[in-house]
């Protein structure tokens, strides 16, 4: 009993981390798909949704309850338990990372000493579900989609990594509240322009967005990987597409952007969180930017580009920062 | 592309040369050709740079005509090569020559059941594969013309009696006033 | 089934048979290509036509060759005004119908707006197919405007039966000249925008440039007309080379290309329709009164025996009818040549050894309409 009362505020806290955690997940997929939504539309000369509520705001609610209700139908030959655990395997890993992101000074749920690798290991596991997701499938246009995924993220990954090794080479800390704090008089931005280049190529690739989609290529293949689904399985992949890129902008706000510092606020170790979400949305702001001005890369020039341009200029970074560092 | 030229070489290997109204009938030569001679005919027009416009079949009387269409892209040139097909209802190909062929002469198989030897792959195009035998073009018996009915009269006849008349009204009035006179 | 398929997939262990199916986002209408894909370089294509075949050829048969008009129309929908002005012109050509001068100025200025509305439709849909999901609004919003134009004086928004033998069928007012005034202006002031956002985008010219390149030899084997042949070079325009209607009285340039890909081809079609701009206002400058259908038009047209045929410059390419008549009114056979017909043939040859995206670019920029391949 002692040590169930002497580990009860750690439970709390644990529970309140996680409800947060789907809170999170949840509140911005609904705001990021309205977003997307009507942006979208202002880019085209449209409106976009206007009908569900004022301006359209609960027409995300409403697409999810619809989405809810919608059968999953599973193709004969399509491989039944893995067809049905693949959305699940997408979905499940995003609330990890939300744990380890620190929203401001005092608000997060558990500063672990190796907060980044916590983050980019689960990240990996979102390929793994597409992977299952388009060979359960039993389709031919899955599997394309699938081909396609599993080459661009496994490449994307490298540049993304090493932008971010030079950030932690300077640091000396895989802790991300470390991170955050070595940033106070300037934003790593300023001292590592190339690095933020490079590592927002590649979360454009890592989640799939344009001028990157070509997994789901429309055009091309009929919704590649996520043809045969529908309903809620659909919309968890879509979920953990809108966390994903939560999750990588949230990275790119620590590592670039000085977090949650800005101008202070009264409360700022709570307050903070403001300065966090805004950064980080105008990231997300710009993602959908591009997504909707560009066309779409061919898959050679795709690999080309990774393999051949961001891989050696990260690495040659990340070879002036250890100089850098050693000297200064 | 020397006109004069391409037509004497015409002139060896056709039955026909003629030249056309282009005003009235929107081409400039038509030839007539044995259907032996249809593939020594299109290698002469791809040498001399006319593309393939068209191959159509038209079913008449003695035999379906198979008729091909080239033109130039340099000159203005329209050129209308007939041939008839032979007893079997056969035509050789020109596909390997002209590719363009290969798809106009599986339409004119699907339509008019003309059979291209040497065509590399004479499967339906616009029908369906069952569809092999029905040959939708083909004319049934009331309306099968023979071939003279489908072509331009000869316009020799016209010009005789519009002859008469330019000296009719300089006879006419002479003579209404000399009647009238008298 | 019946496309040897089975024999495809067991001859090459390492090929696979990827269906674009006749229900896909970028075959532009009812179009199946069965591609053997190794990995993602297709190597071999097999175009399956026939799902859009409406017989018109034998329903020519069967009607007074004037009551064909509107299924000229229902060929190529995208240029269906052109399509009209080849048959009228055809008849009239062998009836020896001559039309009046305002006739022929209405039909150029119509014939043109709609190569542009095509042209604008092509745009936006290539766009698409590459994976840019904003031009195409822009490009239909600019094609509203001759939408709404044509349908004050043809009374439909698509597929024009406007044309007649010997005129047309309705009369252009003040109204429509000052709205096609009006949409000339507010097009040149939308090309700028067209070429810094789209045309000059990285993304777009990696994915053109160098991308199914024909040569002018290729286009002769084929039969490829249009802005296809225009950008290998050959400065091939059925306007300039047999003029027809009043072409010949206007000044306009021939946009070419260099060296045959998608691009040039591209290119060739955005300039055409400035050079387009230029025809309508030359035309609206120099309209005249008259008339708007000629003096005698046989209710019971009858075609003189022979044979007719009548070439236009369609959107996509070189448009010819050919008209086989034993004397009656009724045509003994009707051939209609569609450029897209023989554009698309050449896919197996130009398509070979390429990725799957590059496929997709090629077939874009062929600019294809399938109901008129299928006819």
């Amino acid at each position: 009993m002692e040590t169930f009362y002497s580990i009860l505020p750690e439970l709390i806290r644990i529970v309140v981390c996680a409800v947060c955690g789907a809170v999170i997940v949840f509140g911005n997929a609904l705001v990021m798909g309205y977003a997307e939504r009507k942006l979208a539309g202002h880019i085209m000369l449209r409106p976009g949704p206007m009908e569900v509520g004022p301006h359209g705001i609960y027409q995300l609610v409403i697409d999810g309850l619809k989405l809810m209700g919608k059968q999953l139908v599973v193709p004969a030959k399509a491989d039944p338990l893995l067809f049905r655990f693949a959305p699940l395997l997408a979905f499940a890993p995003v609330f990890v990372p939300l744990l380890v992101l620190p929203f401001s000074e005092k608000i997060q749920g558990f500063d672990l000493d190796i907060g980044l690798l916590v983050i980019l290991a689960l990240a990996s596991i979102n390929l793994l579900a597409i992977l299952i997701g388009g060979w359960a499938s039993n389709n031919k246009y899955s599997l394309f989609g699938v081909f396609r995924a599993v080459s661009q993220n496994v490449a994307y990954e490298i540049p993304m990594l090493l932008s971010l090794l030079a950030v932690v080479f300077m640091t000396n800390s895989f802790s991300l509240k470390a991170v955050v704090a070595a940033q106070s008089p300037v934003w790593f931005i300023v001292i590592q322009p190339l690095a933020f280049l490079i590592y927002l190529v590649s979360i454009v690739a890592e989640t799939n967005r344009a001028p990157f989609d070509l997994p789901e290529a429309e055009s091309e293949l009929t919704a590649g990987f996520h043809t045969e689904y529908s309903g809620m399985s659909f919309s968890l992949f879509v979920l953990a597409e809108y966390a994903n890129m939560f999750i990588v902008s949230s990275v790119a706000t620590v590592f670039f952007l000085g977090g949650s510092s800005g101008i202070p606020l009264p409360y700022f170790e709570y307050s903070g969180i403001i300065w966090f979400m805004l950064k980080v949305y105008s990231l997300m702001f710009f993602l959908v930017w591009i997504r909707w001005t560009y066309p779409r890369t061919r898959f050679d020039q795709l690999m080309n580009f990774c393999w051949k341009y961001l891989i050696p200029f990260a690495l040659v970074n990340l070879l002036i920062t250890v100089v850098m560092v050693k000297l200064l | 592309m020397d006109i004069n030229q391409v037509k004497k070489q015409w002139q060896e290997l056709s039955t026909a040369v003629e030249d056309v109204e282009y005003a009235v009938s929107g081409h400039d030569y038509n030839v007539c050709l044995e259907c032996d001679k249809v593939r020594d005919f299109a290698t002469l027009m791809l040498d001399e740079g006319f593309y393939l416009v068209d191959l159509m079949a038209v079913h008449v009387t003695p035999a379906i005509e198979v008729v091909y269409q080239f033109a130039h892209f340099e000159t203005r040139c329209r050129v209308l090569a007939r041939a008839f097909v032979d007893d079997k209802v056969e035509m050789p190909t020109i596909s390997d020559i002209y590719q363009g062929a290969n798809w106009h002469e599986r339409e004119t198989r699907d339509f008019h059941g003309v059979v291209f030897i040497g065509h590399p792959y004479l499967k339906p195009l616009i029908l369906p594969e069952e569809d092999v035998d029905l040959k939708p073009l083909l004319k049934a018996e009331a309306k099968l013309k023979d071939v003279d009915a489908v072509r331009r009269k000869p316009p020799e006849p016209a010009p005789a009696p519009k002859a008469k008349p330019a000296p009719k009204p300089e006879v006419k009035p002479a003579a209404v006033k000399s009647q009238e006179q008298s | 089934m019946s496309m040897d398929v089975k024999a495809l997939e067991d001859d090459r262990h390492h090929r696979y048979v990827l269906n674009m199916g006749p229900q896909h986002p970028s075959t532009h209408g009812v179009l199946r290509v069965l591609l053997e894909l190794e990995g993602e370089y297709a190597m071999n294509l097999l175009p399956v036509l026939g799902y859009g075949h409406r017989c018109h050829e034998k329903i020519a048969e069967f009607k007074p060759a004037k009551s064909f008009m509107p299924n000229t129309a229902r060929m190529d929908y995208l240029g269906a005004l052109i399509y009209n002005h080849g048959f009228a012109q055809l008849l009239e050509k062998a009836a020896g119908i001559e039309v009046p001068e305002r006739v022929e100025y209405i039909r150029v200025i119509t014939s043109e707006l709609n190569r542009i509305q095509s042209h604008l439709l092509w745009y936006g849909a290539y766009l698409l197919d590459l994976g840019a999901f904003t031009p195409i609004m822009y490009s239909f919003d600019d094609r509203e405007h001759i939408l709404d134009i044509l349908e004050d004086v043809t009374g439909s928004r698509l597929t024009y039966c406007y044309f007649r033998v010997g005129g047309v069928s309705k009369d252009i007012d003040e109204k429509f000249v000052t709205g096609t005034r009006a949409f000339i202006k507010r097009l040149r002031s939308r090309f700028p925008m067209y070429e810094d956002l789209v045309n000059g985008n990285i993304i777009l010219q990696k994915r053109l440039i160098d991308v199914g390149e024909l040569t002018p030899h290729i286009c002769a084997r084929y039969g490829i007309t249009g802005p296809l042949l225009r950008g290998t070079g050959v400065a091939y325009d059925m306007r300039r080379a047999e003029p027809y209607s009043i072409y010949s009285k206007f000044d306009f340039e021939i946009p070419t290309g260099t060296k045959g890909d998608c691009m040039a081809s591209f290119m060739v079609r955005f300039h055409e329709m400035e050079q387009s701009l230029r025809i309508i206002e030359q035309a609206l400058d120099g309209l005249p009164e008259g008339p708007i259908m000629a003096a005698k038009v046989p209710k019971k047209l009858k075609i003189p025996a022979g044979d007719y045929n009548s070439s236009v410059e369609a959107p996509r390419g070189e448009l010819s009818y050919y008209l086989v008549s034993d004397g009656s009114d009724v045509p003994y056979r009707l051939k209609v040549r569609t450029p897209s017909y023989s554009n698309l043939s050449v896919i197996p040859e130009m398509c070979q050894g390429m990725l799957l995206s590059d496929v997709v670019s090629a077939m874009g920029a062929l600019d294809l309409v399938i109901p008129e391949i299928d006819r």
